[in-house]
């Protein structure tokens, strides 16, 4: 399956689960949902932290929060 | 009319609008304390929904559902599933963004399973409408079965019919809408019904939230969280499975009313927050524009301050001195010449700069930039052992590390918040400047280079040697402290906004106040109890003092004027203050110290600015020359062999000195209250100051 840090920068996907409980738990509450479109818009100096966003959220992952986010072709 | 004031929480996502509504119902009647035990604000204020009805607004931390991942939230959550808390409500104003409506019901149908009386106010109706989006508030209504009022929270349109819902519902006492989201499971039902032999819940949603926060609970007894962990044990519950599982059926039941109340055409034009973070978080730009905002702000804060600090300065030895013409000379009039006057003007002088101070922060926190600039650090705070949220609490300490203590309660790591705390005193906080500023002046004559100033480059390196020290004890904290969990970002970076005027004056007015009257008052008494030991001594010593002063004097032939200097300064080393300045006399004279900054580094333990007011008090007890300014007074200054007790060494030494030590008590009293042990602040206060006396001496003993 692959994960959201396999994106190209603008690339976009579909949600489709999430491989650990405790971000998805956090992830979802933020409003990020399955089956929702998210893209990674930029990353931050120094190989930081993902900037993505789905139809109006914007959020800041870590590389390792990022990669339980997992995506489908969309 | 002996009822019980009723209490209303105001809840809601962060930044769903919560303290702007919070501004419009309670106005300047609000109070900022802490909650119990944690440093966390806790601002209420009472409002009349009626002529006859006043209530209790509470304003509880902003969290995104029952489910907490950092402190503030589980404050939130515990003022509603603990029925004893002291902000347990009666009733909730939900506060709900339209513009993000579905991510807002997770938390508002959780809140209605605990069956709590709620009205509902939809915020944010200005930003739908630039994004086409339409929004049918009665259709809302009616589903879910809640009053739901359509307010904005700039113009403070819609307060007026939230305060007559609520105070219809809290009239109507009926039993609530049984609309529930979450169809709980057979395993659940089993769990919560064990729960309620043994604590008595509202409901079965409510003893499942009980189960799940029994492991971090605070205020459950130990007895009653070894009897839940068993029942967790016998029915093989996992509690992050039922989370998630309940998360995802209530979005799954509530999605539909999302379609069904709000219409939208998005836009596919870039949003403006878009535009201002392709610049301002772009990878190369976006750490430029933050050290050039970092560089404005202490810039503003020196350039914009001095016009009036030199006004209230200027005002305060005009009052001083009128004082002193118009009463007679006696005790008191010297009390208050002497004393008071110059103690309360030593607090009035930083309202500037912490006012500008605290003015931008609040400003860059308001737009939505501070949240830009913790996901750009991140990474870099990580090396360090800190949190990318650490970054607002080193920028706050730019200012006073007491509020930046305070906000590190968003960082739901507890090791990477511990060390947040532990190394913040590090950057140089406003009450430090005065004091540089004094000592500057013997260090480096003040020429230009190039566009710059040479003492303000040395004030530039003093910032920059802070900042080293923070991260580097960070670093070593990291090797040293044990983690116990995992750590998270996970960060929501809100649409840019321009800054609600009303909310800014209200933290601003809070802040200052909070440090005029907070800090203010110790420093206040500081400088009496100073003043009452640098005035008196043991009687017979002080007697003595003035006979040999004045055969001295003889023997010298000084002149009136030099003979009373002499007698002063023979005084003062026999006062109380000066006894004590002798005996720690031995310790600090490594560092280059006499007995004279002894004093002041006793006493400015209240709080670093102190130092300034009690040099000044030491050397101007006696002397005419009360409008000199302090740095004159201190280049007068000889030792017994005639030469400048404040040399460029011993000024360098007292600098680092400064910069390093953890000279503050309310730092301290923050950290207590904060870690809950004086383990962290004893450890603090060691090596911080630890750091001070090598560096300085090692400093002093090169260079004297």
């Amino acid at each position: 399956m692959k994960n959201i840090t396999t994106l190209h920068l603008g690339e976009s996907a579909i949600i489709t689960e999430y491989s650990d409980n405790a971000v998805a738990c956090k992830l979802m509450a933020m409003g990020l949902l399955p089956g929702a479109s998210i893209s990674v818009v930029r990353k931050a100096p120094f190989g930081g932290a993902y900037y993505v966003r789905t139809e109006n959220h914007y959020v800041a992952l870590r590389r390792n929060e990022a990669k339980h986010v997992l995506i489908t072709n969309g | 009319m002996a009822e019980r004031i009723k209490k209303i929480a105001l809840l809601g996502n962060p930044n769903a609008g919560k303290s702007s509504l919070f501004n419009h119902l309670t106005g300047l009647r609000q109070k900022v304390g802490n909650f119990p035990g944690v440093t966390v604000e806790r601002k209420s204020g009472l409002t009349k929904l009626n002529p006859n009805e006043e209530v209790q607004i509470i304003d509880l931390p902003g969290t995104y559902s029952l489910y907490p991942t950092s402190l503030d939230e589980r404050i939130a959550v515990n003022a509603l599933i603990d029925t004893n808390n002291k902000d347990y409500p009666d009733a909730i104003i939900y506060i709900l963004d339209i513009t993000h409506l579905e991510r807002h019901l997770l938390l508002l149908t959780q809140l209605m399973d605990l069956h709590f009386p709620i009205v509902v106010a939809c915020n944010m109706n200005d930003i739908a409408e630039q994004q086409n989006i339409v929004f049918d508030d009665k259709k809302l209504e009616k589903t879910l079965g809640l009053k739901c009022i359509k307010i904005n929270g700039r113009t403070g349109a819609g307060i007026e019919q939230i305060k007559d819902s609520m105070s219809a519902i809290l009239k109507e006492n009926s039993t609530l809408t049984s609309t529930s989201f979450f169809p709980i499971t057979e395993k659940e039902k089993d769990v919560a019904t064990e729960l309620q032999k043994i604590i008595p819940a509202r409901n079965d949603y409510h003893a499942l939230q009980l189960v799940h926060h029994a492991k971090k609970s605070t205020f459950l007894s130990q007895e009653n969280k070894i009897a839940i962990e068993k029942i967790i044990e016998q029915n093989n519950f996992n509690s992050i499975d039922a989370q998630l599982n309940e998360i995802m059926q209530r979005y799954e039941l509530f999605s539909p009313i999302v379609r069904d109340v709000l219409r939208k055409s998005f836009a596919k034009a870039k949003s403006i927050t878009d535009k201002i973070d392709a610049v301002v978080t772009n990878k190369y730009l976006g750490p430029i524009i933050f050290f050039g905002l970092m560089l404005f702000v202490f810039q503003a804060i020196f350039a914009w301050s001095t016009i009036p600090m030199d006004w209230i300065d200027n005002k305060f030895t005009a009052l001083s001195m009128l004082i002193k013409s118009i009463l007679p000379e006696n005790i008191l009039s010297r009390l208050l010449v002497e004393s008071i006057i110059p103690g309360i003007g030593g607090i009035v002088i930083f309202v500037p700069q912490i006012t500008i101070l605290f003015l931008l922060i609040t400003l860059l926190e308001e737009i939505g930039y501070m949240s830009r600039a913790v996901y750009m650090f991140d990474n870099i705070m990580q090396k360090f052992g800190l949190n990318g949220r650490s970054i607002v609490a080193l920028i706050s300490g730019g200012a006073c590390a007491i509020p930046a203590i305070m906000s590190t309660r968003t960082i739901s790591n507890q090791k990477e918040r511990l060390i947040t705390i532990l190394v913040t005193p590090f950057i140089s906080c406003s009450a430090r400047i005065p004091v540089f500023a004094v000592l500057i002046g013997f260090i480096v004559p003040s020429y230009k280079i190039g566009i710059f100033n040479s003492q303000g480059l040395v004030f530039m390196a003093l910032y920059l040697i802070g900042i080293i020290a923070a991260l580097t004890a960070a670093y070593i904290f990291k090797k040293i402290l044990k983690a116990k969990e995992s750590s998270y970002l996970m960060l929501e970076l809100p649409e840019y906004k321009m800054p609600h005027w009303k909310n800014v004056f209200y933290t601003l007015n809070d802040k200052v106040s909070s440090f005029v009257f907070g800090a203010g008052k110790v420093i206040l008494l500081v400088s009496l109890v100073l003043w009452f030991l640098a005035s008196f001594g043991p009687p017979k010593k002080m007697k003595e003092a003035v006979a040999v002063a004045t055969i001295e004097s003889s023997l010298m032939q000084y002149d009136s004027a030099t003979t009373n200097l002499h007698i002063a300064s023979k005084k003062l080393e026999a006062s109380y203050a000066g006894i004590l300045g002798h005996i720690i006399e031995p310790v600090i004279k490594p560092l280059g110290f006499d007995w004279k900054i002894g004093i002041a580094l006793i006493t400015s333990f209240a709080a670093r600015e102190v130092f300034v007011g009690t040099i000044s008090t030491l050397y101007s007890i006696g002397k005419d020359a009360d409008n000199l300014t302090i740095k004159e007074k201190l280049k007068q200054e000889k030792n017994a062999a005639g030469e400048p007790v404040f040399s460029m060494p011993v000024a360098l030494s007292l600098v680092l000195f400064y910069l390093f030590a953890m000279q503050c008590m309310s730092t301290l009293a923050t950290v207590h209250r904060e870690t809950k042990t004086w383990k962290w602040p004893i450890i603090q206060f060691l090596y911080m100051s630890g750091t001070a006396y090598i560096v300085s001496m090692f400093v002093y003993q090169i260079l004297k």
